[in-house]
């Protein structure tokens, strides 16, 4: 299985440098990242010992670049047939699922090390909160993986990667704003529990801690059921759209 | 050996197939014909596994998809009617690729890939991508992209469509000698194919198997013993 998954990751990972797609968004992420950083999170008239201006935009960058990574990635097989090529070999659908998932992720784990030059900046100006911004980064990592699920399994329900794009912006947006207040104030819930129960579900709850550096069990199991989850609902839409 | 019983596929109200039966042994190249939309590509793509049955069963030497899918995949090696390639390989990469997912050892892959582009005249265009190949190259790679773990079952869905006269000929001998020890399956429009190839025909019209002979006793169904006529006859009459 291990094998399996190895050589669908090396497939993908090396196909979004063969396509030149991995240095488009290395590009724009990095473009994106200092842009909203030193412009927009005004870098230098905050203290950002633990690199807040950094971190404050890093799931609406993610959340705007990862579908780009994972559209093509099941789209694509359908769209030219390489589907039939690719279910008919001796490979579990499972493995491929995860090694399609896992370079999707790969990829974002190396957005995120490309933008370490900034940490390094900042440490050489003032002294920062190193554990913090490590959790910080981790944080970002586990959300990454999130989206990525969340992505592949839309972009298995498209023949389309420009649908699979903007589907899967709009279901990411979606699981972002479900923690907007106006959602608790619109549905007045009754009682306590239950705001807590749908906070304790919300993406933005769990994010906002986990971007402060302050990482807790409740969120690395709530990021890692939705990876799950979207990856169980992907491989269920394979052998669905399969026939 | 491939057995097929009562097999049936709809897709939602359309009856794609139904009630096929048959028996292939190895050693025979049987050549699947039939109008359009009679349900060639549908019962490849049922043997081949990519699709799952809406009634009856196949068994693959005595085996079911349900139980050992793997297992079987194993031994089958299926090009699609367009020959799909990842057009953004090179045909070196592609022909490792599949090896690998075939699941050939490290040691195994460089040799069996040099025989194969010997065989099927790759070796010029080994570093070119699969998007900038030619139609007949694409679906020459694709054939040699699943013989690289030398299946039991080979099952192809036109596969001499887009090859020049010279690779025809060439392509057709590898069935013939391919198929001595295994199972040759394809599915073809040229006459003269089924004619130089095959020991069998299984014919389908309209998701029917109408007959299962051979090409000689299939002309014979036709006052001037020529397949075609007999072809044009036996499915005109099924309209």
């Amino acid at each position: 299985m291990s094998k399996q998954i190895c050589l669908i990751f090396q497939k993908e990972f090396a196909s979004f440098f063969r396509t030149r797609l991995a240095y488009f968004i290395l590009g724009i992420y990095l473009f994106l990242s200092m842009f909203c950083t030193f412009y927009l999170g005004l870098y230098f008239d905050v203290i950002n010992a633990n690199l807040f201006s950094f971190f404050y935009f890093q799931v609406n960058i993610l959340m705007l670049l990862i579908p780009a990574l994972t559209m093509r990635l099941w789209a694509d097989e359908y769209k030219t047939g390489n589907i039939e090529l690719l279910l008919t070999q001796p490979l579990s659908y499972t493995a491929v699922v995860i090694g399609k998932f896992l370079s999707a992720w790969g990829l974002c784990l190396l957005l995120l090390i490309c933008s370490a030059p900034l940490w390094l900046f900042t440490a050489l100006n003032i002294s920062t909160d190193n554990l913090n911004i490590l959790t910080s980064y981790f944080g970002c990592f586990l959300i990454s993986g999130s989206m990525c699920a969340v992505g592949c399994m839309v972009s298995a329900f498209n023949k389309s990667p420009i649908v699979a794009y903007l589907a899967s912006v709009l279901l990411l947006t979606l699981i972002i704003i479900v923690d907007y207040n106006f959602v608790f104030n619109t549905f007045s819930f009754p009682g306590n529990l239950a705001i807590r129960f749908t906070q304790s579900l919300n993406f933005f709850y769990h994010q906002s801690t986990l971007l402060s550096g302050q990482i807790g069990v409740d969120n690395i199991i709530y990021y890692l059921s939705i990876t799950v989850f979207a990856l169980w609902l992907n491989r269920i839409t394979i052998e669905y759209k399969r026939g | 050996m491939i057995t097929v019983k009562k097999l049936g596929k709809n897709f939602g109200p359309l009856k794609a197939l139904d009630n096929i039966n048959f028996t292939i042994a190895a050693g025979e190249i049987v050549t699947l014909l039939g109008p359009n939309g009679a349900g060639k590509s549908t019962l490849m793509r049922l043997l081949s596994g990519y699709l799952e049955p809406t009634a009856g069963q196949i068994e693959i030497f005595g085996k079911t998809y349900t139980s050992n899918r793997r297992q079987i995949l194993s031994q089958i090696g299926y090009v699609p009617e367009n020959a799909p390639l990842y057009g953004e390989m090179t045909v070196f990469e592609f022909l490792k690729f599949m090896s690998a997912a075939r699941n050939l050892s490290a040691k195994q892959i460089a040799p069996q890939i040099s025989e194969l582009s010997d065989q099927f005249e790759l070796s010029e265009v080994l570093n070119q991508k699969c998007e900038t190949l030619s139609k007949g190259f694409k679906r020459r790679v694709a054939i040699a992209g699943v013989l690289t773990s030398s299946p039991r079952i080979l099952i192809l869905d036109e596969p001499t469509e887009g090859l020049d006269p010279n690779q025809k000929y060439i392509t057709r001998q590898f069935f013939k000698d391919y198929a001595k020890n295994n199972i040759v399956i394809i599915s073809t429009h040229i006459m003269e194919e089924v004619t130089a190839l095959s020991s069998r025909v299984i014919l389908l019209n309209k998701g029917k198997l109408v007959k299962d002979t051979t090409a000689e006793r299939l002309s014979e169904l036709s006052p001037d013993n020529n397949l075609e006529t007999a072809f044009r006859r036996i499915t005109n009459k099924n309209k």
